[in-house]
């Protein structure tokens, strides 16, 4: 979609300014619309209405805004407004050395900070060619998976949460305050755990930690299948999201899914597996998928990734060998010229970064690819049509997070 | 003028409000002794008792609707502490546990809060309308419990057509939720009103086709004599006379109360709040009130028509009888003459020193008066279950307003603890469900019992 050059206009041309108070309140940017999309769009029909949702609403995901174009409770189109979270995280990352991209990579992911701060680590490992010790590549495996099970414990508790149930959320904090707690004995932090390191990780485990994840471990199956017993078997619940937000193979392919979203449409595309890192071809494990791709499938999918997730941290437990879990690597960090491309498997899909080094002690450049930003792009495809309640419960299903999709 | 100020800005709180009630009491007493020594007092008191002789209905009208004016606010407090409380039980949580024992207070304080926020008008909002809003949601509720019968003889009116002015009363509510959501100037206020309209008028329909097959068998609208009609054990409660009837009427009740499910109109995901967006201070807390009073009315209703109102589940009477058993526990006081003073003088003190020296005895480690505290609370609690079991055999209306209660608020629970498991519906699931489903039933319904009582009364 390339702008029109007769509709670009200077945003600063007092002619050309929106002269309508009443409208103080309205969606309507106060500026003559630069493309031709945003012309069809802000031009309204009759009946139709402009409504914000975000980016302050209690059911945004982050900071989020869609502007949505309503026909009485009927979506008739869409337009997310992002950028409200930009930081230029990407370019932060160009002015400090290797070890500060990867805290400032942490927040980009911040429910499922693990896997975004490994973005750094792993491009520069590439291109040191480096050989990471094999207790701390289990370590980093068991770290990830805890963590993929904190998030898909919160992308059930906010799916309920958008359609209106108070509880499955509190039981989904509930487990995952647990894994949090867990990880922080491990990392010393709650969130933006900081934990990875280039050549391995930044501690080896304590005894706190896994006196917690013994605990965690004896009740984690039972407590999933709890919180599903409380979604699975209401009638509403099923009623609302079965059917809901259908997304088909070929539209998962247009769209660049990845991720829950694409392997509830039958795909059966996981990093772990197509593009096998670290220590993964050495465990046994499944990728679910579903046929349906609906918001049910998606919600099914979390549940059968759960499972999968403690399944792994049980054999990475029984395998977890001896042995340092830091390579030699210098303090002052010069990662030799060249460029590197790494994915893994985050929660939402596939995490990549590609990177490039000028040989010097600082990353040239840093392009994170986040799995949330292509995923949401299927909402402007999946939304119209529907009514308001059913566009957060599509949106709660793909599962956006803004720290990404902003960056 | 310094003479007076400066005493006054150094008093305590407490002594700035007793002096200026001592005033009030002196100048009180030198007016009632100047009226009865001059003989105008009484004089004004007859003709103050002929009044209310004259006009009693009226003067009982007056004090009915204060008394029940003045019980919304604390029903309304206990439902939103339980339901604070029940919520936080289902989501495993301690919910409130700071203000006064297990957080009592937390809703009181809640109601005060709410007095003390900033009343804010938003620009561009009709502010008449605006500002009635909340008082017309708000009397539309409150307005409805004059007809429901408390306990025997324990009511605001008898109306003989007392349903149909509840649901005339109670369908004024709905106006105040569209102008509030008209007139607040705000999208998601308007679609919270316009959904309130829609769900409340389509569900209307339903609760009151389901009343209709009570009225049939009644063959009366004033809801002080359906309850008389289900007197007797639980077998005769219409909700198992009506069981379908029942169940419709509790399903449009949880919509026509805007509960979980039925939700819409201040879904909080899709809407913000609905139409109490733009509403803060004490408008939205008579928005929220009206709520909590609402709910508590329809549970009251649905235990007036359904569930035997004041009527104990069990009739003990017959087995009362049965056993030759007759139980009179009228006492005369009066009959006891000088000793109704002694008992009252030595009787308290005696107990509290025999269930206190005991428990003195046996607990060697607490003083006498840590022991004559806990002695004294459980004589106060002993002696209060003894006051509440006498009263509840003696005086009907005690017995009937425990049951009322005991049921309205088993019925609350029902509903606090459905907000707590189910998710919302959608708006088109919502509509469909009412016309597709609730009314045939209703419909249904009615035809079975119009064609049973047929029957009955041609055989």
């Amino acid at each position: 979609m390339t702008a029109d050059p007769t509709l670009v206009r200077s945003l600063d041309d007092p002619d050309l300014m929106v002269q309508t108070p009443a409208t103080i309140y309205d969606a309507i940017p106060p500026y003559p619309p630069r493309t031709e999309r945003e012309a069809e769009f802000y031009a309204m029909g009759d009946g139709e209405m402009l409504i914000n949702i975000g980016p302050q609403h209690p059911s945004t995901h982050g900071v989020l805004r869609v502007v949505l174009k309503i026909d009485g409770e009927r979506v008739v189109d869409l337009d997310p407004v992002l950028g409200y979270l930009h930081r230029g995280v990407e370019k932060i990352c160009e002015n400090g050395d290797w070890h500060h991209a990867i805290s400032n990579c942490d927040p980009l992911e911040y429910i499922a900070s693990m896997f975004s701060e490994a973005m750094p680590v792993l491009v520069a490992e590439k291109l040191l060619d480096l050989e990471v010790p094999r207790r701390a590549e289990y370590i980093r495996v068991l770290a990830w998976e805890l963590n993929r099970i904190a998030s898909h414990m919160l992308f059930i508790g906010w799916l309920a949460l958008d359609l209106g149930g108070l509880t499955p959320i509190l039981y989904g904090f509930i487990e995952r305050d647990e894994i949090v707690e867990m990880l922080a004995a491990l990392t010393g932090q709650r969130l933006l755990f900081n934990y990875l390191r280039i050549g391995g990780v930044n501690g080896d485990l304590n005894h706190e930690f896994l006196s917690r994840l013994g605990d965690w471990m004896s009740h984690a199956l039972k407590r999933a299948d709890d919180e599903s017993k409380l979604l699975n078997s209401n009638e509403i619940f099923v009623h609302r999201t079965r059917g809901l937000g259908v997304i088909d193979r070929d539209m998962a392919r247009r769209t660049c899914l990845t991720g829950p979203p694409l392997r509830a449409t039958g795909i059966p595309y996981d990093v772990r597996r197509a593009h096998p890192y670290s220590v993964y071809p050495e465990l046994e494990f499944d990728i679910p998928t579903r046929e349906e791709g609906d918001s049910y499938a998606r919600y099914l999918l979390h549940l059968d990734e759960i499972k999968q997730s403690i399944h792994i941290i049980d054999q990475v437990l029984g395998k977890m060998p001896d042995g340092p879990v830091m390579a030699k690597v210098p303090r002052l960090l010069r990662v030799p010229p060249g460029r590197a491309y790494i994915a893994i498997e985050s929660p939402r899909g596939q995490y990549s970064c590609f990177g490039m080094s000028d040989g010097s002690d600082q990353p040239f450049r840093l392009r994170i690819h986040d799995p949330s930003y292509f995923n949401l792009q299927a909402v402007g495809l999946l939304m119209p049509g529907h009514l308001i309640a059913d566009t957060m419960a599509i949106m709660a299903s793909l599962d956006p997070i803004m720290g990404g999709i902003d960056k | 003028m310094s003479i007076i100020t400066r005493p006054w800005s150094r008093m305590t709180l407490a002594g700035k409000i007793i002096l200026p009630l001592l005033l009030l009491f002196v100048l009180l007493n030198i007016l009632i002794v100047a009226g009865q020594m001059t003989g105008v007092l009484p004089v004004l008191v007859n003709g103050l008792f002929q009044v209310i002789n004259d006009n009693v209905d009226i003067f009982r009208f007056i004090g009915a609707v204060t008394a029940l004016l003045l019980f919304t606010v604390p029903a309304a407090f206990v439902i939103i502490f339980m339901e604070m409380k029940l919520i936080a039980f289902i989501n495993l949580r301690l919910g409130p546990n700071r203000q006064g024992p297990w957080g009592v207070l937390s809703s009181t304080l809640h109601g005060f809060k709410v007095l003390a926020k900033e009343d804010f008008t938003p620009t561009g909002a009709d502010v008449p309308v605006f500002t009635l809003a909340p008082v017309v949601t708000y009397l539309g509720a409150v307005m409805t419990i004059m007809v429901i019968p408390f306990a025997p003889g324990l009511f605001g009116l008898d109306m003989n057509l007392g349903l149909l002015y509840f649901f005339a009363v109670a369908g004024l509510g709905v106006i105040g939720l569209m102008m509030g959501g008209w007139s607040s100037f705000n999208k998601y206020s308007l679609l919270g009103g316009l959904r309130a309209a829609a769900a409340i008028i389509s569900y209307e329909i339903p609760l009151t086709l389901a009343v209709v097959g009570v009225i049939m068998l009644t063959g009366t609208m004033s809801l002080n004599a359906i309850v008389l009609r289900q007197s007797g054990s639980f077998i005769d409660w219409f909700a198992f006379q009506q069981p379908l009837a029942f169940i419709i009427f509790f399903i449009a009740a949880t919509a026509e109360g805007g509960r979980t499910p039925f939700d819409l109109t201040e879904a909080d995901s899709e809407i913000v709040a609905g139409f109490a967006t733009e509403y803060s201070g004490m408008r939205f807390g008579f928005f929220f009130f009206a709520e909590y009073v609402n709910l508590f009315i329809l549970s009251a209703l649905m235990v007036t028509l359904f569930l035997g109102g004041w009527n104990a589940p069990l009739d003990i009477q017959p087995l009362l009888d049965w056993l030759h058993i007759t139980v009179n526990s009228a006492i005369d006081p009066g009959s006891l003459g000088i000793g109704l003073l002694w008992i009252i003088l030595l009787v308290p003190p005696l107990a509290i020193l025999a269930v206190t020296l005991p428990i003195w005895m046996i607990k060697s480690k607490w003083s006498f008066l840590k022991a004559f505290i806990v002695g004294f609370v459980i004589v106060n609690v002993i002696g209060g279950a003894i006051l509440a079991v006498w009263a509840y055999i003696t005086f009907p209306f005690v017995a009937g307003l425990f049951w009322f209660f005991g049921k309205a608020f088993t019925m609350v629970a029902l509903f606090v603890i459905m907000r707590g498991t189910l998710p919302r519906v959608r708006i088109d699931e919502l509509m469909g469900f009412a016309w597709k489903w609730l009314i045939p039933a209703a419909l249904l319904n009615l035809f079975v019992t119009a064609g049973a009582l047929l029957v009955l009364q041609a055989r």
